[in-house]
């Protein structure tokens, strides 16, 4: 039924219907600027991100194959826009320190301010040493809950590299776990 | 095991195995521990548009109503025209190597016939200089059955033989 109101959706656009194309990505909007952020660790970043995916996904709406999974679909854009972004930013140490004053951003809420830094903080620390196809894996896999055989699709490779890079990006992030002293072993201890 | 991608069998086996060996139980159990933490941090810090700004995202990016294409080039129809031009072209092919032969053949025998002379002529000329040195006319009288024999060298002259 979701599949059915999507396409129509998308033909109502095609047809020249503006006002579709906002109900269509509607469902998708959080999802999508998330990816972008965990990717680049910054939120300005995303949001440019997801500016450029929306571009091309308006633009390159007439090449979605109906009856397909449109939200793979859109995620590949996003996530080629997040690469492209990647490989041209410039490693600087300005866009480090805008990084990391955007990501604190949380709202009015002093205490909430630095909840959100204190997690963002956890998050960059556990995601920081993998590369960007081990990130892309793992968030589209554990964290978007797309299934193998989705995230190859999405990110035009093998089910099996994504494996490799799942085992990869996991190994990874509980070695940082366990280096980062993030509360992991008083936990564990505690659990058992 | 962690992310829970196996099948039910090998996740039974494994379990099974867990219960007996508590060092990769514990290997598990931090795995478990580090991924689920992530995912909830993850969750925990989620982002999300502000309304006026995703509205803004939108309008920026159907802004270009050239962006979308006419609706004559969707996809399938797109796929359709691929396949007719496929078709046409294949009917073109066949089309020329069946009528190509008719076309080669006027156009080509004058050729051949060209080709063929020039090679006699060749021929003829090599044989002449290098062979045919003597030119034998016989002459038989039907009244008597006499024969008379001339020959003539490569010039035409007229040579006197016993």
């Amino acid at each position: 039924m979701w599949m059915k109101n999507e396409d129509e959706l998308v033909s109502e656009v095609l047809e020249g219907n503006q006002s579709s194309f906002e109900l269509l990505l509607r469902p998708y909007r959080q999802g999508l600027l998330n990816m972008a952020y965990r990717m680049t660790g910054n939120r300005e970043e995303a949001k440019e991100i997801c500016q450029e995916a929306l571009i091309k996904i308006y633009k390159y709406l007439y090449r979605f194959e109906k009856g397909k999974s449109f939200k793979s679909w859109i995620y590949k854009i996003t996530m080629n826009s997040a690469y492209d972004s990647l490989r041209k930013r410039k490693k600087s140490e300005d866009i480090i320190e805008s990084q990391k004053r955007q990501a604190f951003e949380g709202g009015a809420d002093p205490e909430k301010q630095f909840l959100n830094r204190e997690i963002s903080t956890k998050i960059e620390s556990c995601l920081q040493n993998l590369s960007p196809k081990e990130k892309a894996v793992f968030l589209l896999r554990d964290g978007d809950g797309f299934s193998v055989e989705e995230t190859s699709k999405i990110l035009k490779c093998s089910s099996l590299s994504v494996r490799t890079h799942l085992s990869r990006a996991r190994k990874k992030i509980r070695a940082q776990f366990e280096q980062s002293n993030l509360g992991f072993r008083k936990e564990v201890k505690s659990e058992l | 095991m962690v992310g829970k991608d196996l099948s039910p069998s090998k996740i039974s086996s494994i379990t099974a195995h867990l219960e007996k060996c508590p060092e990769c139980q514990q290997e598990y159990d931090s795995y478990s521990l580090a991924l689920e933490k992530t995912k909830e941090w993850i969750e925990e810090d989620k982002l999300d548009w502000v309304e006026r700004e995703w509205q803004q995202a939108v309008q920026e990016a159907v802004k270009d109503k050239e962006s979308v294409i006419s609706p004559l080039a969707p996809w399938p129809f797109k796929k359709a025209w691929a396949f007719a031009l496929m078709g046409v072209l294949a009917v073109a092919l066949t089309l020329l190597l069946v009528i190509k032969p008719f076309f080669l053949g006027e156009g080509t025998a004058p050729d051949s016939e060209l080709l063929s002379r020039t090679r006699a002529q060749l021929l003829g000329s090599t044989f002449q200089e290098s062979q045919q040195e003597v030119i034998k006319m016989t002459l038989v009288l039907p009244e008597t059955g006499q024969k008379i024999v001339w020959f003539f060298d490569k010039n035409f002259e007229l040579e006197v033989k016993e």
